[in-house]
């Protein structure tokens, strides 16, 4: 017993003393620069060293036999060598260099970010709302930047020449159906959605990813919050309405609520919206939202759903009528948006939702009645793996269905029915892959198939970038865009084929140290574009898809937040040259949306003596394109230029309340948007016509925002 | 008979050789830091936690190290690379010992090193998440000197911040100061920082 412990304690020993085996070599990078402070260890045990200033590294180990040495290096990827430790001598090792998402080549052609991902940002989820003149509105904030054209009597994104419904909006990856109020004509309008809920929105100009489909121009991405930080409740008391906010936490799970009312007739009756209009009922509405959240070990489980009831009864100028004629509207939206997120051990990750929205809408138009129902919805089901940090690959498919109807009465009891049902279904492969830090590129494509026009189409999308230096990157993408036409054509004739555009871009990018430096070429084709010979779209028109046309032109963006300090600003620039015929156009001619050139410049500045945050925009269109009766040529005459400067002043009362003031159009331009001209010529043989304007040339906000949270200091200031 | 006595001295042997192993690790890591060898520590540390794997101590200073050599940083990459690693780290060290108030203290210790480096971004992004660690943390172990301290010390800087009274926390400090003369943990190497800061600032709140 004795002799056999001795001899083990000896055994040991001797393993300790005697049968050392050194162990060394040289660690380099790919073109043999050494590599310091590389941590190489044999795997499970404790025997290693660090690498020192030449890349050189030695230590003894007692191990024996066949071992696997293990070489990591910050930046770099892992390296493993098997082998008999005896062998272990002398080795030359070179790293390849891991792909870094942060510093490395990004696939970004045609796309801005606002998120928590630093990298890939252009805005952060704060900007978005804390813009002079946004008023809490994110699409509003996404119109200072540069590919947006500022249409200001309709408040909706128009992209590069595209019309607004050119856009998609998506939450979570989900359609969003009616992402916009329903809103009067000449009345701008709003996103459905509170910034509150959103930590990131991704808004692509063009170019995108296959996994979006059916929007010609743009597509806008918003994803909820996964885990808030802390419950908290938000009261706001406005010039125009009320909200309440609450964050609930339970654990894992969490729900965020979000009210509001919104009633313009206090504003309307101390300051009147005159320009050629008078309110009968101002625009009243009631809105909710709720995001529930449920987060499992390797699972995520959101639902989200937003109600909304708009009504209003308004009357507007038209050179057609003696007098004003009134358009009243009552909206009701219910939309549910639910998705799961599942994370596999092997870098698979599945992520299945739905989304359906009910939108009514029973509108009276002179003694009219229009009474419209939708039901829409989307499935989808995608999944993500990673292979390594070099490719990735997405694949998935979703279906759509669309179900309208509308009825149209006239006071006589003459009534016309019109309807149309769609169920799309696409399917889309995506790969990405990241041949270095330096080269990077997206290759996917997209099927879809259309059942109300039985059409297949293919889509090819196609994304490359190339760092051209440590901070700077050029990127090209090219793709095909299809979408259906739109629901007020669809109704009526279903005969029809898809519109397309293909975008050609190139862009350009400069980030160093808290400033970003934008520039982007593009080029966009549009075809098959649809074409009726009626004023608007009738049940008796006649529908083609012979329309055409192109749009080129050149963003700018600059951002700097570092210079000075305490002041953020940013300056978009768009050029745009554009011509289409589509609609009810008689030729090729650049639409009454699409301004040549837009600019706009964001300031804010924190002002810590005053404790207040001060934001002005300026934003300004050239003159807008608009079609003179009295001339022959089509659309050939231009308006004004719109101009448009904006202030906003955020005071903390305390850490948690605060006072809030803005102005719209402070030095009140008289902007014009387009003429109406009467459908007549008078006596003199002269077509008559009258100015569009905004109901109001300026605006006023005041709002006190008071936030009751468990650590005493969260305030509503990201979100004014 | 002698097999079983042989097999059952081979294994304390060698469980005794593999604890000495790890405090022989261990004080040569805490001896490369005490030196200001980041790297290397950093590197030894991860070589422990690689071979020890169940246990999260080796987990915590290899997050520990990367932290606080990451405050007063100005090389954005390579404080980037120190507290993404920090972070992993920690994450790796939760899933073994969850609900470890000393854990979030570490991962809320990450947050400040990101606010500390750059407050207008990281700020409003980190701060709520950083209350939330606390309060958690607080909850886990109210007696623990070291969530008290950093608490009040974090809850200090945001009254500072916001131009407000500092006094209010002092009571924490402490308190703080009280029961890290009493705390202590079985387990070998468990973290036992943050009693001389305490004191100093226990002595800023009496002057």
């Amino acid at each position: 017993m004795k002799n056999a412990l001795s001899t083990l304690l000896f055994l040991q020993l001797a393993m300790t003393t005697f049968a050392q085996t050194e162990i060394s070599g040289l660690v380099t990078d790919k073109s043999g620069n050494p590599i310091s402070g590389a941590n190489i260890y044999l795997e499970g045990t404790y025997d290693g060293a660090s690498t020192v200033e030449n890349g050189t590294f030695s230590f003894e180990t007692s191990e024996q036999g066949t071992q696997t040495l293990v070489i990591s290096a910050l930046a770099y990827e892992t390296h493993y060598e098997m082998g008999e430790v005896a062998y272990f001598k002398n080795l030359k090792i070179q790293l390849v260099e891991a792909i870094n998402q942060l510093s490395g080549v990004t696939l970004s052609a045609g796309t801005f970010e606002a998120g928590d991902n630093s990298k890939v940002s252009v805005l952060k989820p704060l900007d978005i709302v804390t813009t002079a003149g946004a008023a809490g509105d994110f699409v509003a904030a996404l119109q200072t930047l540069p590919g947006t054209t500022t249409v200001n009597e309709d408040g909706r994104l128009f992209v590069r020449g595209g019309s607004a419904e050119e856009t998609q909006v998506f939450i979570d990856g989900l359609r969003v159906f009616q992402p916009f109020n329903a809103t009067a004509n000449n009345t701008p309008t709003r996103g459905r959605f509170s910034p509150f809920l959103f930590k990131g929105i991704t808004f692509s100009t063009g170019g995108y990813s296959a996994e979006y489909g059916q929007a010609l121009s743009s597509v806008l991405l918003l994803n909820t919050t996964d885990v808030p930080d802390q419950e908290k409740t938000d009261i706001q008391a406005m010039t125009v309405g009320a909200g309440l906010g609450h964050t609930e936490i339970w654990g894992d799970e969490s729900l965020s609520i979000n009210t509001q009312y919104i009633n313009l007739a206090p504003y309307e009756t101390l300051i009147p919206s005159t320009n050629g209009m008078r309110w009968n009922t101002p625009y009243e509405s009631v809105a909710g939202e709720a995001v529930f959240r449920s987060k499992g070990d390797k699972s995520m489980f959101k639902l989200y759903t937003g109600f909304n009831h708009a009504t209003l009864d308004i009357e507007q100028e038209d050179i057609n009528f003696e007098d004003f004629v009134r358009f009243r509207l009552k909206n009701n939206n219910l939309y549910f948006n639910a998705n799961y997120k599942y994370f596999f051990e092997n870098n698979w990750t599945i992520f299945t939702g739905g989304s359906v929205s009910w939108d009514s809408n029973d509108i009276g138009l002179l003694d009219n009645t229009i009474v419209a129902n939708e039901t829409a919805s989307h499935v989808k089901l995608k999944a993500k793996k990673m292979f390594n940090s070099r490719f990735t690959l997405n694949v998935g498919t979703e279906l759509f269905n669309t179900n309208y109807e509308e009825t149209f009465t006239t006071p006589d009891a003459f009534s016309f029915d019109s309807d149309f049902e769609d169920t799309l279904w696409a399917g889309y492969l995506e790969g990405d892959i990241f041949f270095n830090n330096d080269f990077a590129l997206k290759l996917g494509g997209r099927v879809e198939h259309t059942s109300v026009l039985d059409e297949f189409t293919i889509s090819p999308r196609l994304s490359l970038a190339y760092k051209s230096g440590t901070n700077s990157q050029f990127s090209l993408a090219y793709g095909d865009f299809y979408q259906n036409p739109l629901t007020t054509v669809l109704r009526y004739d279903q005969n029809l084929g898809l519109e397309k555009t293909s975008h050609y871009i190139l862009n350009y990018q400069y980030l160093n140290n808290g400033k970003t430096f934008r520039a982007e070429a593009y080029y966009k084709d549009y075809d098959d574009l649809i074409k009726y010979n009626t004023e608007l779209p009738q049940f008796n028109s006649l529908y083609t898809n012979l329309g055409s046309g192109y749009a080129t032109g050149l963003d700018v963006f600059w951002r700097d937040n570092k210079s000075v300090e305490n002041l953020d600003y940013w300056i978009s620039y768009s050029y745009l040259d554009t011509e289409r015929d589509f609609q009810n156009f008689q030729e090729r001619a650049t639409p009454n949306f699409a301004p040549n050139h837009s600019f706009s410049i964001v300031t804010k500045y924190w002002w810590n003596k005053l404790r207040s945050q001060v934001g002005v925009s300026y934003n300004y269109g050239s003159g807008r394109p608009y079609d003179n009766p009295n001339t022959p040529e089509f659309l050939a005459e231009r308006t004004k230029s719109f101009n448009n400067l904006s202030v906003n002043w955020a005071y903390l009362i305390d850490q948690q309340k605060i006072l809030y003031f803005s102005v719209n159009n402070v030095l009140g331009f008289n902007n014009v948007s387009n003429y109406q001209y009467a459908n007549t010529p008078n006596a003199n043989g002269v077509f008559d016509r009258r100015a569009i304007t905004p109901p109001a040339d300026s605006f006023f906000f005041v709002g006190f925002f008071w936030t009751i949270s468990t650590d005493n200091k969260s305030n509503q200031l990201d979100n004014l | 008979m002698k097999k079983l006595i042989l097999l059952v001295a081979l294994s304390i042997t060698s469980l005794g050789w593999a604890q000495d192993q790890y405090t022989k690790g261990m004080s040569k890591a805490l001896d490369l830091w005490g030196q200001q060898k980041i790297n290397e520590a950093s590197n030894l540390f991860e070589r422990i936690a690689m071979a020890e794997e169940d246990n999260w101590i080796p987990y915590y200073y290899v997050a520990m190290v990367n932290t606080t050599a990451s405050f007063d940083l100005k090389d954005e990459k390579q404080l980037t690379q120190q507290l993404e690693r920090a972070k992993e780290f920690v994450d790796i060290a939760k899933r073994i010992s969850p609900n470890n108030p000393e854990l979030l203290v570490m991962e809320a210790m990450i947050n400040t090193a990101w606010m500390a480096f750059d407050g207008a971004t990281y700020g409003p992004m980190l701060s709520g998440k950083n209350v939330q660690l606390y309060n958690q943390a607080l909850t886990l172990a109210p007696e623990n000197p070291r969530v008290l301290f950093s608490k009040a010390e974090w809850d200090m800087g945001t009254a500072r911040y916001f131009g407000k009274d500092t006094a209010p926390f002092c009571k924490d400090v402490g308190k703080a100061v009280e029961l890290f003369a009493t705390f202590g943990s079985e387990e070998p190497f468990y973290p036992s920082w943050g009693e001389d800061r305490a004191k100093q600032v226990w002595e800023q709140c009496k002057s």
